[in-house]
Protein backbone atom coordinates (compact mmCIF):
# COMPACT_ATOMS: atom_id res chain seq x y z
CA UNK A 1 0.00 0.00 0.00
CA UNK A 2 1.27 3.48 -0.73
CA UNK A 3 1.50 5.83 2.15
CA UNK A 4 1.44 9.55 1.73
CA UNK A 5 3.82 9.70 4.65
CA UNK A 6 6.68 8.26 2.66
CA UNK A 7 6.60 10.97 0.03
CA UNK A 8 6.21 14.02 2.23
CA UNK A 9 8.30 13.01 5.22
CA UNK A 10 10.48 16.06 5.61
CA UNK A 11 11.16 18.16 8.67
CA UNK A 12 9.28 17.95 11.94
CA UNK A 13 5.98 16.14 11.61
CA UNK A 14 2.85 17.94 12.76
CA UNK A 15 2.08 14.95 14.93
CA UNK A 16 4.43 12.13 15.76
CA UNK A 17 3.40 9.03 17.72
CA UNK A 18 6.22 6.66 18.48
CA UNK A 19 5.24 3.22 19.84
CA UNK A 20 2.52 4.70 22.02
CA UNK A 21 0.50 2.45 24.32
CA UNK A 22 -2.24 3.25 26.78
CA UNK A 23 -3.93 0.64 28.97
CA UNK A 24 -7.02 0.91 31.17
CA UNK A 25 -7.04 -2.00 33.54
CA UNK A 26 -6.85 -5.01 31.24
CA UNK A 27 -7.94 -3.14 28.11
CA UNK A 28 -5.27 -1.95 25.71
CA UNK A 29 -6.95 1.13 24.30
CA UNK A 30 -3.92 2.08 22.24
CA UNK A 31 -1.40 -0.61 21.41
CA UNK A 32 2.04 0.31 20.12
CA UNK A 33 0.74 3.03 17.84
CA UNK A 34 3.19 4.84 15.58
CA UNK A 35 2.10 7.48 13.11
CA UNK A 36 3.12 10.77 11.59
CA UNK A 37 1.00 13.59 10.26
CA UNK A 38 2.45 16.11 7.84
CA UNK A 39 1.65 19.76 7.18
CA UNK A 40 -1.48 20.40 5.16
CA UNK A 41 -2.87 16.88 5.33
CA UNK A 42 -6.51 16.24 6.04
CA UNK A 43 -6.53 12.98 7.89
CA UNK A 44 -9.45 10.85 9.01
CA UNK A 45 -9.00 8.55 11.95
CA UNK A 46 -11.48 5.85 11.08
CA UNK A 47 -12.58 3.01 13.26
CA UNK A 48 -15.55 1.40 14.94
CA UNK A 49 -16.58 2.38 18.46
CA UNK A 50 -13.99 1.23 20.95
CA UNK A 51 -11.20 1.22 18.37
CA UNK A 52 -9.18 3.66 20.45
CA UNK A 53 -9.87 6.81 18.43
CA UNK A 54 -10.80 9.02 21.35
CA UNK A 55 -7.92 7.76 23.45
CA UNK A 56 -5.54 8.47 20.56
CA UNK A 57 -6.82 12.03 20.31
CA UNK A 58 -6.69 12.48 24.09
CA UNK A 59 -3.04 11.40 24.03
CA UNK A 60 -2.36 13.75 21.14
CA UNK A 61 -3.91 16.66 23.04
CA UNK A 62 -2.17 15.88 26.31
CA UNK A 63 -5.43 15.09 28.11
CA UNK A 64 -4.04 11.65 28.83
CA UNK A 65 -0.51 10.47 29.33
CA UNK A 66 0.87 7.51 27.41
CA UNK A 67 2.00 4.50 29.46
CA UNK A 68 4.86 3.94 27.05
CA UNK A 69 6.10 5.65 23.92
CA UNK A 70 6.24 9.32 23.05
CA UNK A 71 3.78 11.79 21.58
CA UNK A 72 5.07 14.94 19.89
CA UNK A 73 3.14 17.80 18.35
CA UNK A 74 5.23 20.16 16.20
CA UNK A 75 8.23 18.64 17.97
CA UNK A 76 6.90 19.78 21.34
CA UNK A 77 4.84 18.22 24.07
CA UNK A 78 1.09 18.45 23.41
CA UNK A 79 0.67 20.98 26.20
CA UNK A 80 3.45 23.20 24.85
CA UNK A 81 1.88 23.10 21.39
CA UNK A 82 -1.49 24.15 22.82
CA UNK A 83 0.02 26.97 24.86
CA UNK A 84 1.81 28.15 21.71
CA UNK A 85 -1.61 28.40 20.06
CA UNK A 86 -0.75 25.85 17.38
CA UNK A 87 -3.56 23.40 18.12
CA UNK A 88 -7.31 23.92 18.08
CA UNK A 89 -9.44 21.02 19.21
CA UNK A 90 -13.02 19.94 19.53
CA UNK A 91 -13.86 17.05 21.82
CA UNK A 92 -16.58 14.55 21.15
CA UNK A 93 -18.75 15.43 24.10
CA UNK A 94 -16.84 18.47 25.22
CA UNK A 95 -19.21 20.19 27.58
CA UNK A 96 -19.83 23.87 27.22
CA UNK A 97 -20.15 26.54 29.87
CA UNK A 98 -23.88 27.05 30.27
CA UNK A 99 -25.90 30.16 31.13
CA UNK A 100 -23.72 32.26 28.85
CA UNK A 101 -24.42 33.24 25.25
CA UNK A 102 -22.75 31.68 22.24
CA UNK A 103 -20.99 34.96 21.54
CA UNK A 104 -19.64 35.23 25.09
CA UNK A 105 -18.29 31.72 24.93
CA UNK A 106 -16.63 32.25 21.55
CA UNK A 107 -15.19 35.51 22.83
CA UNK A 108 -13.68 33.61 25.74
CA UNK A 109 -12.04 31.16 23.32
CA UNK A 110 -10.68 34.10 21.31
CA UNK A 111 -9.39 35.81 24.46
CA UNK A 112 -7.58 32.63 25.44
CA UNK A 113 -5.97 32.09 22.00
CA UNK A 114 -2.58 33.71 21.37
CA UNK A 115 -3.32 34.13 17.66
CA UNK A 116 -7.05 34.81 17.88
CA UNK A 117 -9.36 35.83 15.06
CA UNK A 118 -12.12 38.40 15.44
CA UNK A 119 -15.14 37.02 17.28
CA UNK A 120 -17.52 37.96 14.46
CA UNK A 121 -15.36 36.13 11.90
CA UNK A 122 -15.18 32.99 14.02
CA UNK A 123 -18.96 33.02 14.46
CA UNK A 124 -19.51 33.53 10.73
CA UNK A 125 -17.11 30.80 9.68
CA UNK A 126 -18.70 28.28 12.01
CA UNK A 127 -22.12 29.32 10.72
CA UNK A 128 -23.46 30.41 14.10
CA UNK A 129 -23.79 34.18 13.64
CA UNK A 130 -27.57 33.93 13.77
CA UNK A 131 -27.56 32.11 17.11
CA UNK A 132 -24.79 34.22 18.68
CA UNK A 133 -27.09 35.71 21.30
CA UNK A 134 -28.69 32.45 22.27
CA UNK A 135 -27.86 30.81 25.59
CA UNK A 136 -25.49 27.88 25.20
CA UNK A 137 -27.75 25.53 27.17
CA UNK A 138 -30.64 26.19 24.76
CA UNK A 139 -28.93 24.81 21.64
CA UNK A 140 -29.77 21.73 19.60
CA UNK A 141 -27.17 18.97 19.32
CA UNK A 142 -26.03 20.11 15.89
CA UNK A 143 -25.81 23.75 16.95
CA UNK A 144 -23.76 22.80 19.99
CA UNK A 145 -21.36 20.92 17.69
CA UNK A 146 -20.94 24.08 15.62
CA UNK A 147 -20.20 26.08 18.76
CA UNK A 148 -17.56 23.50 19.70
CA UNK A 149 -16.14 23.84 16.22
CA UNK A 150 -16.00 27.62 16.69
CA UNK A 151 -14.05 27.12 19.93
CA UNK A 152 -11.59 24.89 18.06
CA UNK A 153 -11.10 27.46 15.30
CA UNK A 154 -11.02 30.65 17.39
CA UNK A 155 -7.46 31.39 16.34
CA UNK A 156 -4.89 30.76 13.66
CA UNK A 157 -3.92 27.26 14.75
CA UNK A 158 -1.83 25.03 12.48
CA UNK A 159 -3.53 21.81 13.52
CA UNK A 160 -7.25 21.31 14.03
CA UNK A 161 -8.30 18.17 15.87
CA UNK A 162 -11.95 17.12 15.80
CA UNK A 163 -13.34 14.09 17.62
CA UNK A 164 -16.45 12.80 15.82
CA UNK A 165 -17.47 16.33 14.86
CA UNK A 166 -20.75 15.47 13.13
CA UNK A 167 -22.28 13.42 15.94
CA UNK A 168 -25.88 14.46 16.44
CA UNK A 169 -26.24 16.12 13.04
CA UNK A 170 -28.71 15.19 10.34
CA UNK A 171 -27.54 14.55 6.79
CA UNK A 172 -27.85 18.11 5.50
CA UNK A 173 -26.24 19.61 8.60
CA UNK A 174 -23.46 17.08 8.24
CA UNK A 175 -22.76 18.06 4.67
CA UNK A 176 -22.78 21.75 5.52
CA UNK A 177 -20.33 21.00 8.30
CA UNK A 178 -18.03 19.14 5.93
CA UNK A 179 -17.86 22.24 3.76
CA UNK A 180 -16.79 24.22 6.84
CA UNK A 181 -14.14 21.64 7.64
CA UNK A 182 -12.87 21.68 4.08
CA UNK A 183 -12.40 25.46 4.28
CA UNK A 184 -10.07 24.90 7.21
CA UNK A 185 -8.05 22.41 5.20
CA UNK A 186 -7.98 24.72 2.18
CA UNK A 187 -6.26 27.34 4.29
CA UNK A 188 -3.31 24.99 4.53
CA UNK A 189 -4.04 23.67 7.99
CA UNK A 190 -3.52 20.11 9.04
CA UNK A 191 -6.88 18.68 9.99
CA UNK A 192 -7.26 15.45 11.92
CA UNK A 193 -10.72 14.15 12.65
CA UNK A 194 -12.04 10.96 14.13
CA UNK A 195 -15.09 9.35 12.63
CA UNK A 196 -16.81 6.04 12.29
CA UNK A 197 -18.41 7.02 9.00
CA UNK A 198 -16.43 5.77 6.03
CA UNK A 199 -18.49 8.18 3.93
CA UNK A 200 -17.25 11.10 5.97
CA UNK A 201 -13.63 10.02 5.65
CA UNK A 202 -14.13 9.61 1.91
CA UNK A 203 -15.74 13.02 1.49
CA UNK A 204 -13.08 15.07 3.23
CA UNK A 205 -9.88 13.24 4.00
CA UNK A 206 -6.93 12.85 1.70
CA UNK A 207 -5.49 10.26 4.02
CA UNK A 208 -7.30 7.71 6.13
CA UNK A 209 -5.89 5.92 9.14
CA UNK A 210 -7.87 2.85 10.11
CA UNK A 211 -7.71 2.07 13.78
CA UNK A 212 -8.87 -1.22 15.22
CA UNK A 213 -8.34 -2.38 18.80
CA UNK A 214 -5.80 0.35 19.35
CA UNK A 215 -3.66 -0.66 16.39
CA UNK A 216 -3.15 1.05 13.07
CA UNK A 217 -4.63 -1.36 10.55
CA UNK A 218 -4.33 0.61 7.38
CA UNK A 219 -2.95 3.92 6.25
CA UNK A 220 -3.83 5.09 2.77
CA UNK A 221 -6.02 7.23 0.62
CA UNK A 222 -9.76 7.14 1.10
CA UNK A 223 -10.11 5.31 -2.22
CA UNK A 224 -7.77 2.55 -1.11
CA UNK A 225 -9.55 2.09 2.16
CA UNK A 226 -12.90 2.22 0.45
CA UNK A 227 -11.85 -0.53 -1.94
CA UNK A 228 -10.98 -2.67 1.04
CA UNK A 229 -14.04 -1.79 3.06
CA UNK A 230 -16.22 -2.09 -0.03
CA UNK A 231 -15.32 -5.76 -0.23
CA UNK A 232 -18.02 -8.36 -0.70
CA UNK A 233 -18.25 -11.82 0.63
CA UNK A 234 -18.95 -14.59 -1.89
CA UNK A 235 -19.78 -18.08 -0.77
CA UNK A 236 -20.76 -21.20 -2.70
CA UNK A 237 -20.50 -24.97 -2.59
CA UNK A 238 -18.59 -27.14 -5.06
CA UNK A 239 -19.00 -30.86 -5.55
CA UNK A 240 -16.18 -33.37 -5.58
CA UNK A 241 -12.49 -32.66 -5.21
CA UNK A 242 -11.86 -28.91 -4.95
CA UNK A 243 -8.85 -27.60 -6.83
CA UNK A 244 -7.85 -24.49 -4.89
CA UNK A 245 -5.16 -23.17 -7.22
CA UNK A 246 -7.43 -21.73 -9.94
CA UNK A 247 -9.75 -20.37 -7.26
CA UNK A 248 -6.89 -18.52 -5.63
CA UNK A 249 -6.04 -16.95 -8.96
CA UNK A 250 -9.51 -15.39 -9.30
CA UNK A 251 -9.36 -11.65 -9.98
CA UNK A 252 -9.99 -9.15 -7.12
CA UNK A 253 -9.89 -11.98 -4.57
CA UNK A 254 -8.53 -10.86 -1.21
CA UNK A 255 -9.28 -13.76 1.14
CA UNK A 256 -10.22 -17.36 0.45
CA UNK A 257 -11.34 -20.03 2.88
CA UNK A 258 -12.23 -23.57 1.87
CA UNK A 259 -13.86 -25.82 4.45
CA UNK A 260 -15.43 -29.08 3.28
CA UNK A 261 -17.35 -28.39 0.14
CA UNK A 262 -17.91 -24.73 0.96
CA UNK A 263 -15.76 -21.97 -0.46
CA UNK A 264 -15.82 -18.50 1.04
CA UNK A 265 -14.17 -15.67 -0.81
CA UNK A 266 -13.76 -11.98 -0.19
CA UNK A 267 -13.47 -9.80 -3.22
CA UNK A 268 -12.99 -6.14 -3.88
CA UNK A 269 -14.99 -6.52 -7.12
CA UNK A 270 -17.54 -9.27 -6.66
CA UNK A 271 -19.00 -8.96 -10.17
CA UNK A 272 -15.66 -9.59 -11.82
CA UNK A 273 -14.79 -12.40 -9.44
CA UNK A 274 -18.08 -14.23 -10.00
CA UNK A 275 -17.81 -13.75 -13.74
CA UNK A 276 -14.32 -15.30 -13.71
CA UNK A 277 -15.55 -18.08 -11.43
CA UNK A 278 -17.99 -19.30 -14.07
CA UNK A 279 -15.14 -19.04 -16.57
CA UNK A 280 -13.31 -21.76 -14.62
CA UNK A 281 -15.90 -24.26 -15.81
CA UNK A 282 -17.08 -25.16 -12.30
CA UNK A 283 -20.71 -25.31 -11.18
CA UNK A 284 -21.04 -23.29 -7.97
CA UNK A 285 -24.19 -24.11 -6.00
CA UNK A 286 -25.93 -22.03 -3.32
CA UNK A 287 -24.06 -18.98 -4.55
CA UNK A 288 -24.40 -16.01 -2.23
CA UNK A 289 -22.90 -12.55 -2.60
CA UNK A 290 -23.21 -10.24 0.37
CA UNK A 291 -21.84 -6.80 1.12
CA UNK A 292 -19.72 -6.17 4.17
CA UNK A 293 -20.75 -3.51 6.66
CA UNK A 294 -18.09 -1.24 8.00
CA UNK A 295 -17.66 -3.41 11.09
CA UNK A 296 -17.14 -6.48 8.92
CA UNK A 297 -14.97 -4.47 6.59
CA UNK A 298 -12.66 -3.78 9.50
CA UNK A 299 -12.57 -7.46 10.27
CA UNK A 300 -11.89 -8.11 6.59
CA UNK A 301 -9.00 -5.67 6.62
CA UNK A 302 -7.72 -7.24 9.83
CA UNK A 303 -7.81 -10.72 8.31
CA UNK A 304 -6.13 -9.49 5.16
CA UNK A 305 -3.40 -7.84 7.20
CA UNK A 306 -2.90 -10.90 9.35
CA UNK A 307 -2.81 -13.16 6.28
CA UNK A 308 -0.16 -10.89 4.79
CA UNK A 309 1.96 -11.12 7.93
CA UNK A 310 1.77 -14.91 8.33
CA UNK B 1 -7.52 34.07 32.90
CA UNK B 2 -9.14 37.48 33.37
CA UNK B 3 -11.42 36.65 30.47
CA UNK B 4 -12.68 33.57 32.27
CA UNK B 5 -13.10 35.44 35.57
CA UNK B 6 -15.11 38.10 33.77
CA UNK B 7 -17.36 35.54 32.14
CA UNK B 8 -17.79 33.55 35.37
CA UNK B 9 -18.79 36.78 37.10
CA UNK B 10 -21.26 37.79 34.44
CA UNK B 11 -22.78 34.36 34.76
CA UNK B 12 -22.96 34.48 38.57
CA UNK B 13 -24.55 37.93 38.54
CA UNK B 14 -27.12 36.73 36.03
CA UNK B 15 -28.12 33.76 38.16
CA UNK B 16 -30.97 35.12 40.27
CA UNK B 17 -31.31 32.05 42.46
CA UNK B 18 -27.64 32.11 43.35
CA UNK B 19 -27.73 35.84 44.04
CA UNK B 20 -30.82 35.49 46.20
CA UNK B 21 -29.31 32.79 48.38
CA UNK B 22 -25.92 34.39 48.74
CA UNK B 23 -26.83 38.09 48.88
CA UNK B 24 -30.45 38.58 49.99
CA UNK B 25 -31.12 35.46 52.06
CA UNK B 26 -28.51 36.11 54.80
CA UNK B 27 -29.95 39.60 55.33
CA UNK B 28 -33.45 38.17 55.66
CA UNK B 29 -32.35 35.66 58.28
CA UNK B 30 -30.49 38.46 60.01
CA UNK B 31 -33.68 40.50 60.30
CA UNK B 32 -35.61 37.48 61.48
CA UNK B 33 -33.13 36.40 64.17
CA UNK B 34 -32.08 39.86 65.30
CA UNK B 35 -35.69 40.80 65.94
CA UNK B 36 -36.11 38.00 68.47
CA UNK B 37 -33.95 39.57 71.17
CA UNK B 38 -34.98 42.92 72.64
CA UNK B 39 -33.05 45.92 71.36
CA UNK B 40 -31.00 46.09 74.55
CA UNK B 41 -30.42 42.39 75.02
CA UNK B 42 -26.85 41.16 74.86
CA UNK B 43 -25.53 37.73 74.01
CA UNK B 44 -24.04 36.22 77.16
CA UNK B 45 -20.39 36.79 77.91
CA UNK B 46 -19.69 38.71 74.70
CA UNK B 47 -21.32 41.98 75.74
CA UNK B 48 -22.50 42.39 72.15
CA UNK B 49 -26.06 43.24 71.27
CA UNK B 50 -28.03 40.47 69.59
CA UNK B 51 -28.05 42.48 66.39
CA UNK B 52 -24.28 42.99 66.37
CA UNK B 53 -23.72 39.32 67.22
CA UNK B 54 -26.05 38.01 64.54
CA UNK B 55 -24.73 40.49 62.00
CA UNK B 56 -21.31 38.85 62.02
CA UNK B 57 -22.90 35.38 61.95
CA UNK B 58 -24.98 36.22 58.91
CA UNK B 59 -22.25 38.10 57.04
CA UNK B 60 -20.07 35.03 57.54
CA UNK B 61 -22.92 32.76 56.51
CA UNK B 62 -23.54 34.80 53.35
CA UNK B 63 -19.90 34.71 52.34
CA UNK B 64 -19.80 30.99 53.09
CA UNK B 65 -22.86 30.43 50.88
CA UNK B 66 -21.40 32.37 47.97
CA UNK B 67 -18.03 30.65 47.89
CA UNK B 68 -19.04 27.12 48.87
CA UNK B 69 -22.10 26.84 46.62
CA UNK B 70 -20.45 28.78 43.84
CA UNK B 71 -17.56 26.37 43.67
CA UNK B 72 -18.67 22.87 44.58
CA UNK B 73 -21.72 22.22 42.43
CA UNK B 74 -20.47 24.06 39.39
CA UNK B 75 -17.08 22.39 39.38
CA UNK B 76 -18.63 18.96 39.76
CA UNK B 77 -21.13 19.67 36.99
CA UNK B 78 -18.60 21.14 34.59
CA UNK B 79 -16.16 18.36 35.29
CA UNK B 80 -18.82 15.87 34.25
CA UNK B 81 -20.05 17.77 31.22
CA UNK B 82 -16.50 17.93 29.86
CA UNK B 83 -16.17 21.71 29.99
CA UNK B 84 -13.12 21.37 32.24
CA UNK B 85 -11.54 19.11 29.60
CA UNK B 86 -12.35 21.59 26.86
CA UNK B 87 -10.68 24.35 28.88
CA UNK B 88 -7.56 22.21 29.15
CA UNK B 89 -7.26 22.58 25.38
CA UNK B 90 -6.78 26.32 25.76
CA UNK B 91 -3.81 28.34 26.95
CA UNK B 92 -5.47 28.68 30.34
CA UNK B 93 -3.05 27.29 32.93
CA UNK B 94 -4.24 24.17 34.76
CA UNK B 95 -5.04 25.96 37.98
CA UNK B 96 -6.64 28.86 36.12
CA UNK B 97 -10.06 27.27 36.14
CA UNK B 98 -10.15 26.82 39.89
CA UNK B 99 -8.69 30.27 40.51
CA UNK B 100 -11.21 31.91 38.20
CA UNK B 101 -14.06 30.13 39.96
CA UNK B 102 -12.79 31.19 43.37
CA UNK B 103 -12.14 34.76 42.26
CA UNK B 104 -15.62 35.16 40.87
CA UNK B 105 -17.15 33.58 43.97
CA UNK B 106 -15.17 36.04 46.07
CA UNK B 107 -16.58 38.95 44.10
CA UNK B 108 -20.12 37.77 44.79
CA UNK B 109 -19.35 37.15 48.47
CA UNK B 110 -18.34 40.77 49.00
CA UNK B 111 -21.84 42.22 48.41
CA UNK B 112 -23.34 39.47 50.56
CA UNK B 113 -21.20 40.72 53.45
CA UNK B 114 -21.82 44.39 52.76
CA UNK B 115 -25.59 43.99 52.35
CA UNK B 116 -25.88 42.36 55.79
CA UNK B 117 -23.86 45.23 57.27
CA UNK B 118 -26.04 47.84 55.57
CA UNK B 119 -29.24 46.19 56.76
CA UNK B 120 -27.83 45.83 60.29
CA UNK B 121 -26.72 49.46 60.43
CA UNK B 122 -29.87 50.97 58.92
CA UNK B 123 -32.63 48.73 60.29
CA UNK B 124 -31.15 47.46 63.56
CA UNK B 125 -28.95 50.48 64.29
CA UNK B 126 -25.75 48.55 64.80
CA UNK B 127 -23.02 51.13 65.41
CA UNK B 128 -19.31 50.41 65.13
CA UNK B 129 -16.16 52.47 64.59
CA UNK B 130 -15.16 53.04 60.98
CA UNK B 131 -12.05 50.85 61.35
CA UNK B 132 -14.21 48.05 62.71
CA UNK B 133 -16.45 48.06 59.65
CA UNK B 134 -13.45 47.85 57.36
CA UNK B 135 -11.68 45.24 59.45
CA UNK B 136 -14.85 43.16 59.64
CA UNK B 137 -15.35 43.28 55.89
CA UNK B 138 -11.73 42.38 55.26
CA UNK B 139 -11.60 39.56 57.82
CA UNK B 140 -14.85 37.93 56.74
CA UNK B 141 -13.97 38.29 53.10
CA UNK B 142 -10.48 36.86 53.51
CA UNK B 143 -11.75 34.10 55.78
CA UNK B 144 -14.20 32.96 53.13
CA UNK B 145 -11.23 31.70 51.10
CA UNK B 146 -11.06 28.75 53.51
CA UNK B 147 -14.52 27.69 52.36
CA UNK B 148 -13.82 28.48 48.74
CA UNK B 149 -11.05 25.89 48.93
CA UNK B 150 -13.48 23.46 50.57
CA UNK B 151 -15.93 24.08 47.72
CA UNK B 152 -13.24 23.24 45.18
CA UNK B 153 -12.35 20.07 47.06
CA UNK B 154 -16.01 18.93 47.13
CA UNK B 155 -16.37 19.79 43.46
CA UNK B 156 -13.52 17.46 42.59
CA UNK B 157 -14.49 14.80 45.13
CA UNK B 158 -18.15 14.25 44.35
CA UNK B 159 -19.97 13.87 41.10
CA UNK B 160 -23.47 13.55 39.72
CA UNK B 161 -26.28 13.37 42.17
CA UNK B 162 -23.98 13.15 45.16
CA UNK B 163 -22.68 16.72 44.94
CA UNK B 164 -25.78 18.49 46.13
CA UNK B 165 -26.40 16.41 49.27
CA UNK B 166 -22.71 16.47 50.18
CA UNK B 167 -22.58 20.22 49.70
CA UNK B 168 -25.80 20.74 51.65
CA UNK B 169 -24.75 18.54 54.57
CA UNK B 170 -21.38 20.27 54.74
CA UNK B 171 -22.95 23.69 54.35
CA UNK B 172 -25.71 23.32 56.94
CA UNK B 173 -23.53 21.24 59.24
CA UNK B 174 -20.79 23.83 59.29
CA UNK B 175 -23.22 26.75 59.54
CA UNK B 176 -25.33 25.36 62.37
CA UNK B 177 -22.65 23.59 64.39
CA UNK B 178 -20.28 26.50 63.95
CA UNK B 179 -22.82 28.73 65.61
CA UNK B 180 -23.70 30.89 62.62
CA UNK B 181 -27.43 30.42 63.16
CA UNK B 182 -27.68 30.22 66.92
CA UNK B 183 -24.92 31.16 69.33
CA UNK B 184 -22.96 28.01 70.08
CA UNK B 185 -23.15 28.98 73.76
CA UNK B 186 -26.76 27.77 73.62
CA UNK B 187 -25.57 24.26 72.67
CA UNK B 188 -25.12 21.45 75.23
CA UNK B 189 -21.56 21.34 76.52
CA UNK B 190 -20.52 18.28 74.55
CA UNK B 191 -21.63 19.95 71.34
CA UNK B 192 -19.84 23.14 72.29
CA UNK B 193 -16.66 21.15 72.65
CA UNK B 194 -17.03 19.96 69.07
CA UNK B 195 -18.21 23.29 67.71
CA UNK B 196 -15.22 25.26 68.87
CA UNK B 197 -12.93 23.26 66.59
CA UNK B 198 -14.97 23.95 63.48
CA UNK B 199 -13.66 26.42 60.92
CA UNK B 200 -17.00 28.23 60.80
CA UNK B 201 -16.86 28.82 64.56
CA UNK B 202 -13.35 30.26 64.31
CA UNK B 203 -14.46 32.29 61.30
CA UNK B 204 -17.32 33.99 63.15
CA UNK B 205 -15.20 34.38 66.28
CA UNK B 206 -12.74 36.40 64.19
CA UNK B 207 -15.45 38.91 63.32
CA UNK B 208 -16.77 39.07 66.88
CA UNK B 209 -13.31 39.81 68.25
CA UNK B 210 -13.19 42.82 65.93
CA UNK B 211 -16.62 43.96 67.17
CA UNK B 212 -15.36 43.71 70.74
CA UNK B 213 -12.23 45.67 69.79
CA UNK B 214 -10.13 42.70 70.80
CA UNK B 215 -7.31 40.93 69.07
CA UNK B 216 -8.51 37.67 67.49
CA UNK B 217 -7.70 34.56 69.49
CA UNK B 218 -4.61 32.72 68.33
CA UNK B 219 -6.53 29.45 68.51
CA UNK B 220 -9.14 30.68 66.02
CA UNK B 221 -6.52 31.88 63.57
CA UNK B 222 -4.65 28.61 63.93
CA UNK B 223 -7.85 26.62 63.27
CA UNK B 224 -8.57 28.63 60.13
CA UNK B 225 -5.01 28.28 58.86
CA UNK B 226 -4.99 24.52 59.46
CA UNK B 227 -8.34 24.03 57.73
CA UNK B 228 -7.26 26.23 54.84
CA UNK B 229 -4.11 24.15 54.38
CA UNK B 230 -6.17 20.93 54.61
CA UNK B 231 -8.76 22.06 52.09
CA UNK B 232 -6.25 23.47 49.64
CA UNK B 233 -4.12 20.34 49.93
CA UNK B 234 -7.15 18.11 49.46
CA UNK B 235 -8.42 20.16 46.53
CA UNK B 236 -4.99 20.08 44.86
CA UNK B 237 -4.69 16.33 45.34
CA UNK B 238 -8.20 15.65 44.00
CA UNK B 239 -7.62 18.04 41.12
CA UNK B 240 -4.46 16.21 40.08
CA UNK B 241 -6.18 12.85 40.39
CA UNK B 242 -9.04 14.06 38.21
CA UNK B 243 -6.66 15.50 35.61
CA UNK B 244 -4.81 12.22 35.25
CA UNK B 245 -8.05 10.29 34.92
CA UNK B 246 -9.83 12.58 32.46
Amino acid sequence: MTTTAATTATGTPVVGFDQVSKTYGSVRAVDGLSLRLHPGETVALLGPNGAGKSTTLDLLLGLKQADTGTVGVFGMSPREAIVAGRVGAMLQSGGLMDEVTVRELVKLACDLHPKAYKVADVLARAGISQIADRKVNKLSGGQAQRVRFALATAGDSDLIVLDEPTTGMDVSARQAFWATMREQADQGRTVLFATHYLEEADAIADRVLVLHRGRLLADGTAAEIKAKAGARRISFDLEGEIDEAPLRALPFLTVIDVSGQTVRIQSSDADATVHALYGLGVYPRNLEVAGLGLEQAFVAITEAEEAKQS
Amino acid sequence: MNALIKLELARALRNRKFLFFSVIYPSLIFLLVASQGGSNATVDKTGLSVAAYVMVSMASFGALTAVLMGNSERIAKERESGWVRQLRLTTLPGRGYVLAKTASAAVVSLPSIVVVFLVAASVKHVRLEAWQWFALTGAIWAGSLVFAALGVAIGYLASGDAVRPITMITYFGLSILGGLWWPSSSFPTWLQDIAKWLPTHAYAALGRAIEQSQAPKAQDIAILVVFFALFVGGAAWLYRKDTLKA
